[in-house]
């Protein structure tokens, strides 16, 4: 057993800095494709929403679907980061279009299901 | 070593345009990941109103407990219909903290998460055990 042979392996160079800073903090483009993902998960969460719905009520669970489109659509909208001034109303539309599927479901679980 | 045209540091951005006062656009990043927590919030909102409708709907009545349904999936709606709110209330605050650097208020929402399944698992547990002595 050389004790010579484990120096051989060339060391990890020491002139670099010692934590690379991860890829992400040079390519925003990848927060983007995240943020970008998640708004697509959330357009899918509004069609099952929509799709429950649908069972008890046609018209009810179609206007849900629907919204789940436009939520499906809303994700092309930032293509520009520093636009932050349509974010708002983006997102409050999102939060209230919630609150108006929660209060249609609470309809629908008082008033029953017409058959 | 940034070679990126945006700051690393969003206290150092140079656009005064914002507002009054210290108020400076954050790093794009921090906008991205602000909105990618609300959206999960809003998912997480969904869920809750998902789960509410299904019990409603979906579920036969329990057996000698006729409102069991119904006690059980309406706080699910409403509490989905908060959390969604809080979410939005939540987004809105981290991002005037970014802009004017500031630390971000600490979220309401893991607790108000925490204390509905709680409280739902408890209510679910006691309908469940006055539908078995019928």
């Amino acid at each position: 057993m050389p004790p010579q042979r484990r120096a051989e392996p060339p060391e990890p160079r020491p002139a670099e800095p010692p934590e690379p800073r991860p890829a992400e903090d040079f390519d925003p483009g990848l927060a983007w494709e995240r943020t970008r993902l998640a708004w697509t998960r959330t357009a899918i969460a509004f069609a099952a929403v929509g799709a429950a719905v649908l069972k008890s009520h046609l018209v009810a669970g179609l206007t849900v679907l629907g919204l789940a489109g436009i939520v499906w659509g809303l994700r092309q909208l930032f293509r520009d980061p520093a636009v932050t001034r349509s974010q708002t109303a983006r997102l409050l539309g999102v939060t209230l279009t919630v609150v108006a599927v929660a209060l249609v479901a609470l309809v629908l679980s008082f008033v029953g299901y017409p058959r | 070593m940034a070679t990126a045209d945006h700051s690393s540091d969003p206290g150092v951005a140079a656009d005064a345009e914002a507002g009054p006062g210290t108020e400076t656009e954050p790093d794009a990043r921090y906008t991205f990941a602000n909105e990618r927590t609300f959206l999960a919030w809003t998912r997480t909102a969904l869920a809750f109103i998902l789960a509410g409708l299904g019990i409603v709907q979906l579920l036969p009545p329990f057996p000698g407990v006729p409102w069991g349904r119904h006690l059980l999936g309406v706080p699910l709606i409403v509490i989905g219909a908060a959390i969604a709110v809080v979410g939005y209330w939540q987004w809105e605050g981290n991002q005037k903290a970014l802009r004017r650097g500031e630390p971000v208020r600490r979220s309401p929402l893991p607790r108000l998460l925490a204390a509905a399944i709680g409280g739902l698992a408890v209510v679910t547990a006691v309908v469940l055990l006055l539908s078995a002595m019928h």
